[in-house]
């Protein structure tokens, strides 16, 4: 039998998909809000009884993958990008290929790993390996500085989702924290990336190539 | 005790966003001197913490406690002659900076639970950011940027093997705080292969921050456009913190009996790191750029040295609390030799001997300390982790690293030469020589020395007890 959650998550690893193979920034950042709200809901299917304190988290959490942390980034979008190019390093065909090889790759590994699951989800583990390289991948294959930080933002989704799948033991005070961190992280990034715009007229990062050795 | 330690610079920092270019001055040293001194006072009662399930007061931490505590107050009063010579636009911002940055590298020293730690070291990287842009130069927004990515993107690995970790435990059935100490205390239980897989990706992570190569691509960049009293900052005690969180981490390792997996690690990217560093260093043009590799090289010292373990690991703790006194005083005078000679290129420089003789005995005196001259610590450190790699015969390895110390020592010898007694187009030097811009370097290089002829029994303890889990002391 399908679990619920696999519906969603089946959706997630699709937006994966198009994520890989869009080209506008506008386009990506909203799959990556919405593997953001994926991810932050999926607490709500784990079988125990959920606390007050993990109701209000996790709607916190959901609030701030889902839309402030998007929302910052397409404001920044807004003020700053003329160009909506991703400027891929590696093409949308190629880069849609090994999207599809990962997934396939990321299947195979949750088969290997003998990991106690705390829900009876085919797709949990797959769709957060896949979300998380795929995060790693934009890092690398795309030239654009706001491309790269919304990669830096999937990275960290699919980490959560990690997380909340292993870990049983979770402590809301420390997860805040950690949410916290991660979107201060962003807010910084989002503030130079408007510098990066003042400075040099682009957010290309192939202009960020003076300091070496 | 420990609370109010996080907290004060955390609010003054706050408080120094609104207020004057003076008195934001005067709050940076009074909250040093008042650091300073709760550090100490720490370091003799050993309290206990509000919250013992995430804080704790450990060995280890208090070493570098003491010592960021100690570098900050200098800084800080080098700081105050430093501001007013570099004439930075947004000043409130910089003395801000500096004391959040306070408050999160405290708070990694006080961690104990391993998301905390993992919380207050991402912290670190974000408090330090607005200190590299703070010349808003192109270069140093690039430095910026890459410091931000880089270091994010490691530290998000070191998270994900912090899951690992509590991975391990669910596996081994392990009911315990998700703590450093109470880990190191069950560790048999935990199920080793993802023990071993989280080891990994969190040596990947803080490693990045750390500055191992070749995860060390930011670190020359942000050290070298960063201004002068945030780069001693960055590399005296920033470097350091990330090392506590490998350094814990590889105490679980040991009490779960995979040392010789972690040592492995460690004593293979160490000895990377010196590699690399010995390569840069040898063709390097800046001075600035050249301490930081320098720093790299440093910290591939202390990493090969906790992976020998014994009395190696007991050389790698005297080599970090050395390298951060000395590197911190170089960087220092580095900032004197970029007001004066209004350039970071070794080329425009020379005949420091005779145009700013204050700074160059300082640079020199750092210099002979950093390259590891005997009356300075880490001659000492260097000489013990040497007979720890000896006695546990690994004689290959040990050949290797004496080698590149050689190549690095030549070419900072070489550089250093340059700086101090060639020709120079600069005729005249364009600031004095005040005593709160040289007085700080001789404080740090002075503590390095007395410290080597004279540890005192509780810091010697202290460091016992901090190395005795992985086979440190005689």
């Amino acid at each position: 039998m399908t679990h619920p959650v696999d519906t969603i998550l089946s959706l997630a690893l699709l937006s994966v998909l198009f994520s890989l193979g869009t080209s506008h920034l506008t386009g990506l950042i909203r799959f990556v809000a919405f593997q953001g709200v994926v991810v932050s809901i999926v607490p709500f299917f784990i079988g125990h009884e959920m606390t007050g304190g993990g109701l209000l988290f996790t709607m916190v959490t959901l609030w701030i993958r889902g839309v402030v942390i998007p929302l910052s980034i397409y404001l920044v979008i807004k003020r700053v990008a003329i160009h909506r190019e991703v400027e891929p390093i590696i093409g949308y065909h190629a880069s849609l290929f090994a999207g599809l090889v990962l997934i396939v790759a990321a299947f195979v590994v949750s088969y290997k790993l003998d990991v106690p699951l705390i829900m009876k989800s085919v797709l949990l583990i797959p769709t957060a390996i896949t979300i998380l390289v795929t995060g790693m991948f934009m890092l690398i294959a795309r030239r654009n500085a706001i491309a790269m930080v919304l990669g830096y933002i999937m990275m960290e989704n699919g980490i959560y989702l990690v997380g909340t799948t292993f870990s049983t033991r979770a402590h809301h005070i420390v997860e805040f924290g950690i949410l916290l961190d991660v979107l201060a992280g962003v807010m910084v990034m989002a503030i130079i990336l408007q510098n990066i715009k003042q400075k040099f007229d682009v957010v290309d990062t192939a202009v960020l190539r003076t300091l070496k050795e | 005790m420990i609370e109010i330690l996080m907290l004060a610079p955390f609010l003054t920092g706050i408080m120094a966003f609104f207020l004057s270019r003076s008195s934001g001055r005067a709050l940076l040293v009074l909250t040093g001197a008042f650091h300073l001194g709760l550090s100490v006072l720490i370091w003799i009662k050993r309290p206990v913490a509000l919250f013992p399930d995430y804080f704790a007061v450990t060995p280890e931490g208090l070493l570098s406690l003491l010592v960021i505590s100690l570098l900050f107050f200098l800084i800080a009063i080098y700081s105050t002659g430093y501001l007013k010579a570099a004439e930075i636009k947004s000043e409130h911002i910089f003395t801000g900076s500096m004391l959040i940055f306070l408050a999160t590298m405290t708070m990694v020293t006080m961690s104990d639970h391993i998301m905390v730690m993992w919380i207050a070291i991402e912290a670190t990287t974000l408090a330090s950011a607005p200190l590299i842009y703070t010349h808003r130069t192109k270069a140093s927004l690039e430095a910026t940027w890459k410091y931000v990515l880089i270091c994010s993107v490691g530290i998000a690995m070191a998270l994900l093997g912090s899951v690992f970790i509590t991975l391990a435990m669910d596996i081994g059935k392990v009911d315990a705080l998700v703590s450093f100490s109470a880990l190191t205390s069950v560790a048999k239980q935990l199920d080793p292969m993802w023990l071993k897989t989280g080891f990994v990706f969190i040596f990947v992570g803080y490693g990045t921050k750390m500055g191992l190569a070749p995860m060390h691509t930011w670190l020359p960049d942000a050290h070298s456009e960063a201004p002068s009293p945030a780069s001693a900052l960055l590399s005296g005690v920033l470097l350091n913190c990330a090392y506590l969180g490998i350094f814990k981490t590889n105490k679980i390792m040991h009490a779960a009996g995979l040392g010789d997996f972690s040592s492995t690690i460690l004593i293979v990217f160490g000895l990377i790191s010196i590699m690399a560093a010995a390569t840069f260093i040898l063709k390097q043009t800046e001075y600035k750029r050249m301490l930081a590799y320098s720093s790299v090289e440093n910290m591939g010292i202390i990493a090969f040295g906790t992976g020998i373990g014994g009395i190696g690991a007991f050389g790698a703790i005297i080599c970090l609390i050395h390298h951060s006194l000395i590197k911190s005083s170089l960087f220092l005078t580095s900032g004197n030799m970029l007001l004066g000679y209004g350039s970071g290129l070794i080329e425009k420089t020379g005949r420091m001997a005779k145009l700013m003789p204050k700074s160059f005995v300082a640079f020199f005196g750092g210099f002979a300390g950093i390259s590891g001259f005997p009356p300075f610590g880490i001659f000492i450190g260097e000489l013990f982790i040497i007979v720890g790699a000896f006695r546990t015969g690994h004689f290959f390895v040990a050949g290797i690293f004496i080698l590149s110390l050689c190549v690095i020592f030549a070419g900072f010898a070489n550089q250093v030469m340059k700086i101090s007694f060639h020709d120079t187009t600069a005729e005249e030097i364009k600031i004095t020589e005040k005593a709160s811009m040289v007085w700080p370097q001789y404080a740090l290089l002075l503590t390095s020395i007395v410290l080597c002829f004279w540890l005192p029994d509780s810091l010697y303890q202290t460091i016992i007890d901090a190395v005795a889990n992985i086979g440190g002391g005689y």
